[in-house]
């Protein structure tokens, strides 16, 4: 069960577990997948207490408003589906400078994050942020840009293989860039007297070559709709998308015969993503310990899954505006991705630098005794028995902490750390507060917290 | 939709990070002399907040209570009150305490610490003044109200958690009426309390939803010298007026023109004024978005904050209500 929150959400405090347990595996998955869209009732604090987000300007303006739901949200699923499509479907704030329009993105994501992907598609199609990224704002009836009709086929659907060949042609390419003519976003004032104004996506039909087209092998007068359409019933969509579902909940490492059959449960589906995702989370491939504490955490799942363990936030106060800054320290500008095609995943997260900022961000949240994550962590440790040898200690601790596993060589590490002090650990005695906050410190420092 | 009792009258404010110009007005307030103050709450990454003096005709003349955390510095400041001396009280919610000012801006005292005890805070939200100088601040995270000294030392308190009578859930804004009474922005519960000047209960106006006397969190309240009620309703993106017994007068939903300083921005940047000719979302500019406080004049001028528009929307009542 911790597995699967580690990755169908950001883990899981020990109180949430008991609480999934109680529910069992299946039945949590299907809550997992079905959230009920819609803001939650905790939204106001955020626009009550970062009132710049509420008309975020820049993705920096923007960021509490999603480091708040990440770090409080009772709908996990839908806040990862949501980072998973925001590095898939990627727009970036440095040139798209508009927060606002961010988050409505971020937004999209979760309502229609777990449906089908055509839909999907078509809605970031029409995304005003995701026109004005692509330059498609420039791609006329007479002159069309083929940026949004390449990275449409290229990273957003159909994908390359590792000679850079994808399954469709150049002309395909150019048959996609003139079916998008006409579709851009709305003029919307500048920012920089009244603070910004919603995005809108508009139509130009005297700007939209609506000639016949040939695009994988069909012919039409396609727009973009069909273009859609078409690449969304194509084999190489479905085997693109079950590889990039694959990389982000199972492993790093593809597993052809997995994507294959994932693959084929797309497409048995609709693309519906919801359906791709189930056939995953209750297989027997991702539940075997060849897979679990084998996948990188992005710094996103590492500052937000401390931050869910550490459970410190009631309100929004102002430091959780820095936890946007920490991921971007390790490596992942949230609302900021470096280019179309996302951020590079896995083992290239980390390299000296962000270790140590990963390091010392997650020692100094789980020793912050006053959360009352930490507090409810604490409790359990000191409530596991009178007097705990090392082990014993060394067990309660990982247990409170959500049930995580340490190899058998960190944990001997772990281990024999606890066993240098020359007394067995006990609850409510002088210093075994100070102990635990230690023990906790000394966990997340390990190579282990690093993988999810 | 033409208002019945209120013409427009213009708007002051640009969105500016720094000296002419505000960034998340959250409160204004005049002293005696008819001086504006607005208080810029910005956010946390830009570090904008202020207090800027400007004159009803866009004349900036100076700005105090920026972003620090020594003396004279706020971090998350919310509301703001001037006593019958002009001193100007600020209640600053991260750093739990109220910094007092001079109407010029020179920082004299603050006071308050985190805390539940007497005279302690958990985010103060909203500030007002009563007729003897009593200070009186919202103390929202620990669900009560209190009545100090303009040292700061406890008088009384009243208010605990909770939606019924003189109860609050994150309340927010507050006024004191010309009869010393007293009126809350209980803001999650989507009411105004109002009380006795010694706290006991009188009424609550208002209940969740959107139509005319329905709140959607409530974030400001201020009695006019006429006795008539404005109320911020934030999430509802309006401002409700009322009479003295709650009956609903009207409702003003924004209806800016640029202001003097937007216009000149305007003026000399012809390509941006070309985007916003192109947009032509001129009914949308007049809008509020997320207006939270009111300030009165006695000769009916009323000053709303217009938090995330970056503005001050000003209209004169029409005709003046007799005075209560």
């Amino acid at each position: 069960m911790a597995h699967l929150l580690r990755r169908a959400g950001f883990g899981a405090t020990r109180d949430q577990l008991d609480e999934y347990i109680g529910k069992g595996y299946e039945a949590t998955v299907e809550e997992l997948l079905h959230p009920e869209y819609g803001d939650p009732e905790e939204q106001d604090f955020m626009d009550r207490y970062f009132i710049a987000s509420v008309e975020a300007r820049s993705a920096g303006h923007a960021d509490p408003q999603w480091s708040w739901r990440m770090a409080t949200t009772e709908k996990p699923l839908e806040e990862k589906i949501a980072l998973f499509w925001h590095s898939l479907l990627a727009v970036g704030g440095i040139k798209l400078d508009h927060g606002l329009e961010m988050l409505t993105e971020i937004d999209l994501f979760r309502r229609l994050g777990l449906g089908r992907f055509e839909t999907l598609l078509l809605a970031i199609s029409r995304n005003p942020g995701m026109m004005y990224w692509l330059d498609n704002q420039n791609s006329h009836k007479d002159a069309p840009n083929e940026n949004y009709g390449r990275e449409l086929l290229e990273l957003f659907s159909m994908g390359i293989d590792e000679n850079g060949e994808g399954a469709y042609s150049e002309d395909d390419v150019k048959a996609a860039a003139r079916a998008f003519t006409g579709w851009a976003s709305k003029t919307t004032p500048p920012p920089f007297f009244l603070g910004p104004f919603r995005m809108q996506f508009a139509f130009d039909p005297d700007d939209h070559d609506d000639g016949e087209k040939t695009f994988l092998g069909e012919t039409g007068n396609f727009n973009g709709e069909d273009i859609v359409e078409i690449v969304s019933r194509h084999r190489s969509t479905a085997r693109f998308i079950a590889l990039r579902l694959y990389l982000n909940f199972v492993s790093d490492t593809p597993d052809d015969e997995e994507i294959e059959r994932l693959a084929d449960v797309f497409q048995e589906n609709d693309g519906e993503i919801r359906s791709v995702l189930r056939a995953i989370f209750n297989s027997d491939h991702f539940k075997s310990p060849a897979i679990r504490f084998r996948k990188m955490k992005s710094p996103a799942e590492l500052v937000f899954g401390t931050v869910t363990l550490t459970d410190r936030f009631t309100i929004p106060e102002m430091d959780m505006s820095t936890l946007a800054n920490q991921t971007l320290f390790m490596g992942q500008h949230l609302l900021n991705p470096p280019s179309v095609e996302g951020w590079h995943e896995g083992e290239e997260w980390v390299d000296s630098g962000a270790l140590i900022e990963r390091i010392n961000f997650a020692s100094g949240e789980v020793t912050r005794g006053d959360a009352r994550g930490v507090r409810r962590m604490i409790e359990r440790v000191a409530g596991t028995g009178a007097e705990l040898q090392p082990e014993e200690f060394v067990d309660a601790c990982l247990d409170a902490m959500g049930s995580i596993d340490l190899s058998d060589r960190t944990k001997s590490i772990v281990i024999s750390h606890a066993a240098a002090k020359d007394t067995p650990f006990r609850p409510g005695s002088a210093g075994s507060e100070d102990r635990t906050l230690e023990m906790f410190q000394l966990i997340v420092s390990t190579p282990d917290f690093q993988y999810c | 939709m033409k208002n019945k009792n209120f013409s427009y009258s213009h708007t002051i404010g640009i969105a500016s990070f720094l000296g002419r110009g505000f960034m998340n007005p959250v409160d204004v307030r005049f002293d005696s002399t008819g001086l504006m103050f607005v208080l810029s709450r910005s956010n946390a990454g830009n570090k904008n907040v202020r207090i800027s003096a400007v004159t009803l005709d866009s004349e900036f003349q100076y700005e105090f209570a920026n972003w620090g955390t020594a003396p004279g510095q706020t971090t998350q400041p919310t509301a703001m009150a001037f006593d019958s001396e002009d001193r100007l009280y600020v209640a600053d919610e991260s750093m739990h305490n109220v910094s007092v000012f001079d109407r010029e801006g020179k920082f004299l005292n603050r006071w308050g610490e985190f805390g539940v005890g007497p005279g302690q805070f958990n985010r103060p939200s909203g500030i007002a003044i009563d007729s003897n100088d009593d200070v009186w601040v919202v103390d929202h995270l620990n669900d009560r109200v209190q009545k100090l000294s303009t040292d700061g030392e406890y008088i009384s308190s009243f208010g605990s958690a909770g939606s019924g009578p003189g109860q609050f859930r994150f309340a927010w804004g507050m006024a004191i009426d010309s009869n010393d009474e007293i009126w809350v922005a209980d803001w999650r519960n989507d009411r105004v309390q109002h009380f006795t000047h010694g706290g006991e209960f009188i009424s609550s106006l208002g209940s969740s939803g959107d139509s005319d006397g329905e709140f959607d969190r409530p974030s400001g309240v201020h009695v006019s010298s006429h006795g008539e009620v404005y109320v911020a309703d934030w999430r509802n993106e309006r401002v409700q007026v009322f009479d003295s017994d709650g009956g609903h007068i009207e409702t003003l939903i924004g209806d800016a023109t640029l202001s003097k300083w937007c216009q000149e921005f305007v003026d000399v940047n012809p390509e941006q004024a070309g985007w916003r000719e192109k947009a032509g979302l001129f009914e949308e500019e007049k809008r509020f978005w997320r207006p939270s406080a009111i300030e009165t004049s006695p000769d009916g001028l009323v000053l709303i904050a217009d938090s995330c528009r970056h503005r001050i929307q000003i209209y004169q009542r029409t005709p003046q209500p007799a005075l209560v």
